[in-house]
């Protein structure tokens, strides 16, 4: 009897009569850590049941979003900055920060790359503005938005420190001139 | 006893692996087109019957039925006829089977490229295509129960067991799940709405999993691995096990791709305990597989066909202890949404799949054209380039999906998401889709040479349609012996009243689960404000759904705070009663659209927007992978269809008002004028009927009508305040130059919302009826303009205008326009 076989007739000890076109079936039992997982994931189940629904010790998805969402609003206290008293920023660091929230946030999109404006949004740099050229009205639009016409509110989006900012980088675009300028739209501001 | 003489019937088994290798080559083919896609926007051609959101179906269609169901076809009719010792019942049958099941491809590809669909994954194909698959699949199984009642051998072997269960389960989940109501040739409505039909929908989609892609081939792996590793099958008792654990269990859990949606908890439970507990039963098809090769490792190392069968079965053994780990709700969080369910599929799909359907190929035709395979060492090279693809997929994918996952609930410091721009999440992920694109061409490489590889081996053999073959009869045995027969032993030699036991082992799972979404009003609580679709509206959610647009957009805010911040208030299972098939979608390959429709929500944009997006999504956002849909603007609605439409959903319990199908049309007409004339005022001239203004309408009703409702109380208090502190009466000015400053003012500002003349536009009221919200004596409307009703979309507009310059504004608003509008009638 070659090696090869010998092993094979050990292997099949538990050789049963069945025969499907030469296939053999052998009488060994599932191995045992089979049938366990099979019982832990039935007895997991039951558990996973009673817990959520029986003992009502686990929290329905509406409870669980109000529970995380309290401790998400207490661990992050959003503070929102008094318009009235803003003031536009010249500094090259804090407008190199308003550059990029302004490419960041897609605001060419509707503006252009360069402000310039588009099939959607106004030119914002020329001197004409629809809803006040103060840095307070800029900050305000910005922050608030005007949905219908198509300006998105940032406000759940960036911090009002970052809207100032952005709204800064805005007013020093005033009288650059950039190509394929689309016409002014709203009132000049005087000066 | 004697011997009696048959013929197997060899040619419809080639005719299905000519097939299998064909609709492969297809498959694969636009699983790379659908890759490059993702990668790189400009493979969508610009044209409409081949954008992602069409040729995605296409490839998914193709693999499972196409390539996946001749395969299975093939298997099965070879090993039937030998494990049964019979020739197929019925010759026509097999015919009819074979011819019509192609038939259904061809109808599938074109209709689905020509953006005819019911719009549920996995069974987008309309209703004629669904009755033809349902008179094959009945001629399948008709063919298979007839061979088993003339069979010549008493007991019926492991892998019938799953070919019966293959056909029981898709008969039931392909009848259950398609019904739906015709309105043409071309379009239907499934009979179910929003969360109901979720339900039946993952029901089906899940179990389509299950009852196409694993039983009928663990039923193939029990054939043709201890064939092709000439070992028994390790232990018949785990066979019995598996089996009937299997069944049962797998129909229960459906609502696990559902999970944190709008669906009752008792039905997400479901989902989550019946897939965990479908592991051991899962893994015992894995390890019967593997233990049957005892003996036989050292053949492995030289056949490729038991190398494929092996890595098949090893990836069987990841992917449903996978699944099971993504349906615990804290995991699932992560893993849906993202690609990391694409990998998950696909591990599946290339591993198991394709696994056992190449190994039973390599081991298959050969014994077929009594030859031997061409070249063993090109059987291998496609064994390590399809293994090699399986990593090349799977890993970038595994990795985008925890990369986007992690960025999509990031936090800035100061309590603001990281990332509020979806585009940034997607485009930090797009290198990945560019290496999956490797994958494909390495996979379909490997597919090709195996082609190459079977025809030598064909042209160099000799093929036999009807094999001769001879066996004794069968002589039924008598009553059961209980001492010598096992309970099973018995019903292996009934396989009638064995099949009636799987039938109901099968049909339990979805029972209990959809009956009570369906009869049990609880379930799904309505909400007062969500109204139907106008007909504007449906138009354009019916252009939603034949674009395929649900393949990459959700409409599903889950309850988490990192998609309430970025999209809005979470969905609610109410706001779905009207929609006729649910669009929740999968995967989130854009951003959600749940909230599209919220004016001052997170993701509204104004309908200028939208015609620009669809026009060049580029344009836009340069980093955009969507594909321009600019034949919405040159296309028309169909008119002709508004009526029928509007009746279909009265039949499904939608309340329009009686007879309102006749004022559809006109009522479509109105709403899209006030569309078109908005976008004019954008400096956009686009005629009415155009089906770009039908999506747009769409995309602003989507979560609008429970935009009032998301913060009530606010909405009360504010009501309050008209009454305390508004109340001081106040005078308009009735002189022509405030007038002229108040119209001047209204022409800049209010005509975006109310209109030129006042009459509204869309959503927002008239200005010159008798009706007022809020009131129309001076002091009111006043209140109005400065206080706004932002949950309505209102502006306040004390910030922008001075007291005086609303007081002219509501001046002209009450005399001049009501004026005109008096004396025009």
């Amino acid at each position: 009897m070659s090696e090869e076989k010998k092993k094979a007739t050990e292997l099949d000890e538990n050789i049963m009569d069945h025969d499907y076109d030469g296939i053999k079936e052998l009488d060994n039992p599932p191995p045992r850590w089979i049938m366990l997982l099979f019982y832990i994931t039935i007895g997991w189940s039951i558990i996973y049941g009673a817990y959520y629904f029986w003992l009502k010790e686990g929290l329905h998805q509406d409870a669980e979003y109000a529970a995380k969402s309290m401790t998400h609003d207490q661990k992050y206290q959003i503070e929102s900055l008094d318009a009235d008293a803003l003031v536009a920023f010249t500094d090259e660091a804090s407008l190199a920060e308003g550059k990029q929230i302004y490419t960041d946030m897609a605001c060419m999109a509707c503006h252009g790359m360069a402000g310039e404006g588009n099939a959607i949004g106004p030119n914002i740099t020329d001197g004409f503005w629809i809803h006040g050229c103060d840095i307070q009205s800029v900050f305000n639009i910005i922050k608030n938005g005007e949905p219908t016409k198509g300006m998105t509110a940032f406000k759940g989006q960036i911090s009002d420190d970052k809207i100032q900012k952005v709204a800064s980088y805005v007013m020093s675009l005033k009288g650059t001139n950039p190509p394929n300028a689309k016409a002014a739209q709203g009132e000049k501001c005087e000066d | 006893m004697e011997n009696q003489k048959f013929n197997y019937d060899n040619k419809i088994v080639k005719l299905f692996i000519l097939a299998t290798l064909t609709w492969g080559v297809v498959g694969i083919l636009v699983g790379v087109v659908a890759a490059l896609q993702l990668a790189f926007p400009v493979f969508n051609f610009g044209l409409e019957y081949t954008t992602f959101g069409r040729v995605r179906p296409v490839h998914t269609n193709a693999i499972i039925f196409a390539f996946v169901g001749n395969a299975i076809f093939a298997g099965v009719y070879y090993s039937m006829q030998k494990l049964l010792k019979t020739r197929m019942f019925s010759d026509k049958l097999s015919a009819f089977h074979f011819w019509g099941w192609q038939t259904i491809i061809v109808l599938a590809a074109v209709s689905l490229l020509a953006g005819f669909t019911t719009g549920k994954e996995y069974a987008e194909l309309e209703w004629p295509i669904d009755i033809l698959i349902t008179l094959v699949w009945v001629a399948f199984g008709w063919n298979m129960i007839g061979t088993l009642t003339v069979r010549r051998v008493q007991h019926i072997y492991a892998a019938i067991w799953w070919y019966l269960a293959t056909f029981l389960g898709v008969a039931i989940l392909h009848v259950v799940n398609s019904f739906e109501l015709p309105i043409s040739l071309f379009k239907s409505y499934s009979i179910y709405a929003g969360a109901q039909d979720a339900v039946v929908q993952w029901w089906y989609g899940h179990n389509a999993v299950a009852f196409f892609l694993t039983t009928p081939f663990l039923g193939l792996m029990y054939y043709y691995l201890p064939k092709a590793a000439n070992r028994p099958i390790y232990s018949y008792k785990l066979s019995i096990i598996h089996f009937w654990s299997l069944i049962f269990l797998y129909m229960w859990a459906g609502p696990h791709h559902l999970l944190y949606q709008a669906l009752p908890e008792w039905a997400q439970a479901l989902g989550v305990t019946f897939s965990i507990m479908l592991i051991a039963p899962s893994w015992g098809g894995m390890i019967n597989g593997l233990l049957t090769l005892r003996g036989a490792w050292d053949r492995v190392r030289d056949s490729a066909a038991l190398k494929f069968l092996v890595v098949a079965v090893t990836a069987y053994g990841m992917s449903t202890f996978e699944g099971p780990m993504m349906s615990l709700k804290s995991v699932n969080q992560i893993t849906h949404f993202t690609d990391w369910t694409i990998a998950h599929v696909h591990i599946g799909g290339m591993g198991w799949n394709g696994g056992i359907v190449f190994g039973m190929l390599y081991w298959l035709v050969p014994k077929l054209f009594k030859s031997k395979l061409y070249s063993e060492k090109l059987a291998n090279t496609h064994f390590w380039m399809s293994t090699l693809a399986i990593l090349i997929y799977a890993i970038p994918l595994y990795w985008a999906a925890v990369t986007q996952w992690l960025m999509w609930r990031d936090y800035t410091d100061e309590g603001f998401l990281q990332y509020p721009n979806f585009l940034e999440t997607l485009t930090q992920i797009v290198p990945m889709y560019a290496v999956r694109v490797f994958s494909g061409i390495l996979f379909l490489g490997g597919f090709l040479i195996m082609v190459f590889n079977l025809a030598k081996t064909m042209a160099s053999g000799s093929f036999i349609d009807n094999e001769v073959a001879e066996a004794p009869a069968l002589v039924l045995a008598g009553k059961r012996n209980p001492a010598t027969e096992t309970i099973h032993r018995w019903l292996e030699r009934r396989a009638v009243r064995f099949s009636i036991l799987a039938f109901v082992a099968l049909a339990i799972g979805g029972a209990v689960e959809i009956i009570p979404m369906i009869f049990i009003k609880s379930n799904v609580p309505t909400i007062e404000s969500v109204k139907p679709y106008t007909p504007l509206e449906l138009e354009g959610r019916d252009l939603y759904i034949a674009e395929g647009c649900y393949v990459c957009h959700s409409q599903i805010v889950r309850p988490f705070r990192w998609e309430t911040d970025r999209y809005g208030e979470y969905s609610k299972i109410g706001e779905f009663v009207y929609d006729h098939p649910y669009q929740w979608g999968s995967r989130r390959i854009g951003p959600d659209l749940a909230r599209a429709g919220v004016v001052g929500g997170p993701m509204y944009k104004n309908a200028a927007w939208h015609y620009n997006h669809f026009m060049d999504p580029q344009k836009m956002n340069q980093e955009s992978i969507m594909p321009n849909y600019a034949w919405l603007a040159v296309k028309n609605i169909k008119l002709d269809q508004t009526p029928k439409k509007i009746k279909a959903m009265q039949t499904l319990g939608v309340p329009y008002p009686e007879g309102y199908a006749e004022k559809a049309v006109d009522d479509l007409m109105e709403q899209a004028q006030q569309i078109s004339d908005d976008l004019k005022a954008s400096g956009i001239d686009i005629e009415p009927q155009k089906q770009m203004v039908a999506m747009i309408a769409y995309m602003h009703k989507l979560g609008k009508d429970i935009s009032g409702v998301v913060e009530p109380k606010e909405v009360a208090m504010h009501a309050e305040s008209v009454e305390a502190s508004e109340q001081k009466e106040a005078k308009l000015l009735n002189n022509k130059a405030d007038l002229d400053a108040g119209e001047k003012l209204f022409t800049s500002t209010c005509v975006v919302c109310h209109g030129a003349d006042g009459k509204g536009i869309a959503t927002f009221p008239s200005l010159v009826d008798n009706e007022w919200i809020n009131g129309n004596k001076p002091e009111q409307v006043i209140h109005s303009i400065s206080e706004g009703n932002v949950a309505k979309g209102m502006i306040p507009y004390k910030a922008q205008f001075s007291e005086k310059q609303i007081t002219q504004l509501a001046s002209y608003i009450l005399i001049t326009l009501q004026n005109e509008t008096s004396n025009n009638k």
